[in-house]
């Protein structure tokens, strides 16, 4: 039987890339084409902005901390390997990567289990949460017990759009399975607490500052160009590119529309002012 | 390196703080024995703490502050960073209740020398007129038991210790100006200020903050890095770190840091003696004091209150009324966010650099008492991306997309009033302990119909503003911003803590300091009322010496004012203030 064009295009990209027919459905597209994107160094609109190689204009301190979050990655001590496995997934969905290449990926499962392990936190905690370790351990348990509830298997196993099915239930706060778990564990704060972990680990990153053309540390040197968005000398313009998120993806545009499911609206732990 | 600024920097040396690349605090510091009995002594030293001790050493008496958190060498200690500025807030566990938990930790909360004023971001509007008479005018909340007239002196006064930056009229309240001049506009200011100009609405631009515009003394100017909630490592953000502390023990106060107050104690004759603290090893020890001032904020004072609870006040220290640890409130503090065609780049300036008390006072046709203020924020990526999740439901390749426009978004504050209500309250929690065995805080907030149509309607006026201003999308987030009440002020010892010098009611050498004696809150952040307070307090204690130190009530009475006791520099600096028509009118 003749390819049809996708099959073919398929075929030559697997061919080229060395990527798996499954790995290439996982990579963001260009909507003009339909083609996926390949995995890049720097994803994001900066392309030659590096805030790291600014690092003789950082004060000691600073370089040094930022170098060390770069260079030095935790062990893994408060999950289990199986506990780990799981995280892992759930974050390759909560904060995909699939458009970085391997030498790009920000880690988070270690930064998140230092905190865990260390016992750190944000000064509270909700009066019906247990402590942040328990929540986690119970929140793993429920989001396996509600893959095998939608599809019969450990989330692990599962295809990323299934495992976007069963976070989906969390995002909403309805959580088909795992009563046990979420009578405990409050779905709505247990959803956020993941989120905020993990935006916490990644956009304190380095690559992450260069995707998203933050400036990063600027102490003693400071800004000068303040107004209309103006780049620093340092700094680069904006150079957009089109993409969307992989066809297949349940997190391609961001919703509120769960929320009738919650007890309250949901409300970060940023301080701004 | 050479700095583009100010010359190569020195390395820390030990015994030897760096504040910010100029200021060097190399005074060695006095230390008061064990066995001592001390003038006074200050439990927290943040805003109000701070001033407090620079004021009472300067006037000669002996003080020790009792910190919880470290005494920072900023160059040592801080970053340039947003997650490893962390060790900046009271981390130190909570427990959040109600309706509307409010969080803490680095939204409201700071530990170490300075406080919340380490990492707050520096607005500095005084409070207006017809704040001080919320129930008088409105028929809610609470008056002050003194008025805007009695604090002017203060507010003018801490305004060039800091000192404040804005322009040289300000229109709103108590129509004033400042000493020191605006700063330039960013990204976010610009957008505040084309919305409100495009609806007719005044704004204030480039203040009033107290950030160095220009240099001060051994401060520097602002570099406009945008790291102010991160710990100002320039030294242009006022923190009593910067302003008082050094001043304070230069006069020979002692700074005991790391040192955690466990209980106040008190003796047969229902005066306090001292305080019981854990020292850096988590040993137990006292120091004994003629005074003590708990300046320890709206939730670690009612805390230790009633973790000081003794046969005398079964109910907690001081707290014959039952209202310690009640009417505690937050402001709203809705973030509204709009993106925009063109760039922003919102991370660079000082978060806080524009605003508009437009809105803030009661006005009939709303059908809500009292009101708020619009302001501008500056979340940097990890807050940022914090708030699409909350506003936004944003997660996945969503997160992922909406971030990488993070230079094309804006952010601006609601600053809305949310009126005191008894059961919004810190009490003991009955199961969790802190590090020390100490029971931690179990904090209830909820909203009424008032805070819940004042927050609705104000909301929707930040986004109008907004879309004035050009945005093509306009998303928002409920959440809470300060801290002040659960120990108030008042004339009535039936329904109120302390008096307006934060004497306790019930104990004359028990004093209460901080943003918990506040009996309302006004639209404006709280932290130059807090230290305008302090000043004003400590110059009754050195009016009243005699009877404070001996232990009893003291007149009460207005004190003379201190110009004389300012840190070495501050007084008399700065552009002369315009003198108002309506100040004689209203003495």
């Amino acid at each position: 039987m003749a390819m049809t064009d996708d099959q073919r295009l398929l075929a030559e990209r697997t061919a080229s890339t060395r990527m798996t027919a499954s790995e290439i459905s996982r990579l963001p597209i260009d909507p003009g084409t339909g083609e996926a994107l390949l995995p890049r160094a720097q994803p994001g609109y900066y392309p030659g902005y590096h805030t790291l190689s600014q690092q003789n204009f950082w004060d000691e301190a600073t370089r040094n901390l930022v170098v060390g979050r770069v260079k030095q990655v935790p062990p893994l001590r408060f999950f289990s390997p199986e506990e780990a496995q799981l995280m892992q997934a759930i974050l390759d969905r909560l904060l995909p990567q699939d458009d970085r290449d391997e030498a790009h990926k920000i880690p988070l499962l270690p930064f998140i289990d230092e905190r865990l392990y260390t016992g750190r936190i944000n000064g509270y905690r909700y009066a019906h949460m247990p402590p942040d370790a328990d929540a986690y351990r119970l929140g793993l348990q429920g989001i396996d017990a509600i893959a095998r509830h939608l599809h019969g298997q450990a989330f692990i196993a599962l295809e990323p759009q299934k495992q976007e099915q069963v976070l989906l239930t969390l995002h909403d706060g309805t959580p088909p399975a795992g009563k046990e778990v979420w009578q405990r564990v409050s779905v709505n704060h247990f959803w956020m607490l993941l989120l905020q972990d993990a935006v916490s680990v990644y956009y304190a990153h380095p690559f992450a500052w260069d995707e998203v053309g933050y400036g990063g540390p600027a102490y003693p040197r400071g800004y000068i160009r303040l107004e209309n968005g103006r780049p620093e000398s340092w700094e680069v313009e904006e150079q957009r590119y089109a993409w969307a998120p992989p066809p297949t993806t349940l997190s391609g545009e961001a919703s509120r529309a769960g929320e009738h499911g919650l007890d309250e609206p949901r409300r970060s732990d940023s301080g701004t002012h | 390196m050479k700095s583009p600024l100010f010359g190569p920097f020195k390395h820390p040396q030990p015994g030897v703080h760096t504040l910010g690349p100029l200021q060097v605090l190399d005074v060695p510091m006095r230390r008061y024995q064990p066995d001592e009995e001390i003038d006074f002594c200050i439990v927290g030293v943040g805003s109000a703490g701070g001033v407090l001790l620079q004021r009472l050493a300067r006037a000669g008496f002996r003080v020790v502050g009792l910190e919880a958190g470290p005494f920072w060498d900023v160059e040592r200690d801080w970053v340039s960073d947003e997650a490893g500025s962390h060790k900046l807030y009271w981390n130190d566990l909570r427990i959040t209740d109600g309706s509307e938990p409010l969080t803490f930790g680095e939204n409201n909360s700071g530990k170490g020398v300075g406080g919340g004023s380490v990492h707050w971001a520096a607005f500095a509007p005084r409070l207006h007129p017809s704040d001080f008479r919320v129930f008088s005018e409105d028929g809610v909340g609470a008056d002050w038991p003194i008025s805007y007239w009695d604090l002017k002196p203060y507010y003018e006064m801490l305004e060039k210790e800091m000192p404040v930056s804005g322009p040289a009229y300000f229109p709103w309240g108590d129509p004033h100006g400042y000493p020191y001049g605006p700063h330039p506009l960013g990204g976010v200011g610009n957008v505040l200020v084309r919305g409100c100009t495009a609806l007719g609405i005044r704004v204030c631009p480039g203040g009033p903050v107290a950030i160095n515009a220009g240099a001060h003394a051994d401060r520097p100017h602002c570099i406009y890095r945008g790291f102010c909630i991160q710990g100002c490592k320039v030294g242009a953000k006022q923190s009593t770190l910067y302003s008082h502390v050094p001043d304070g023990i230069a006069c020979g106060a002692e700074i005991r840091d790391n040192c955690m107050a466990a209980k106040i104690n008190l003796n047969d004759e229902g005066f306090v003696t001292g305080v019981t603290y854990f020292d850096p090893e988590k040993r137990e020890c006292e120091q004994k004091a003629r005074v003590v001032i708990v300046s320890g904020y709206s939730i670690e004072t009612p805390r230790l209150l009633l973790n000081s609870a003794c046969p005398r006040f079964e109910n907690g220290l001081a707290n014959s009324s039952g209202v310690v640890g009640k009417y505690l409130m937050a402001q709203a503090g809705n973030v509204i966010l709009g993106r925009f065609p063109g760039l922003v780049r919102m991370y660079k300036a000082p978060p806080a650099h524009a605003l508009t008390e437009e809105f803030y006072e009661t006005d009939p046709k709303r059908g809500f008492a009292r009101g708020f203020a619009i302001q501008t924020v500056g979340p940097l990526p990890i807050a940022f991306a914090k708030q699409l999740i909350a506003a936004k439901g944003a997660w996945g390749w969503s997160l992922r997309r909406e971030m990488m426009d993070y230079n094309h978004w804006a952010a601006l504050g609601l600053l809305g009033e949310i009126l005191p209500w008894p059961e919004n309250r810190v009490e003991l929690d009955k199961a969790d302990r802190d590090q020390y065995g100490l029971p931690v805080a179990h904090v209830t907030f909820n909203l009424h119909e008032n805070d819940k149509q004042l927050i609705a309607y104000g909301k929707e006026k930040v986004k109008e503003v907004m879309w004035a201003a050009g945005a093509e999308e306009v998303v928002q987030e409920a959440r809470y911003a300060h801290l002040v009440g659960a120990a108030r002020m008042g004339s009535d010892p039936r329904t109120s803590v302390v008096t307006s010098f934060g004497q306790t009611h019930d104990i004359p050498n028990l004093f209460i300091m901080d943003g918990s004696v506040f009996p309302t809150q006004g639209s404006a952040n709280p932290g130059l009322t807090i230290q305008a307070l302090a000043a004003r307090t400590a110059d009754y204690l050195i009016a009243e010496r005699d009877n404070v130190l001996a232990r009893h009530a003291g007149t009460r009475r207005a004190p003379p004012i201190r110009h004389d006791l300012a840190p070495v520099g501050t007084s008399g600096r700065g552009v002369p203030r315009l003198k108002g028509k309506k100040e004689a009118k209203h003495r």
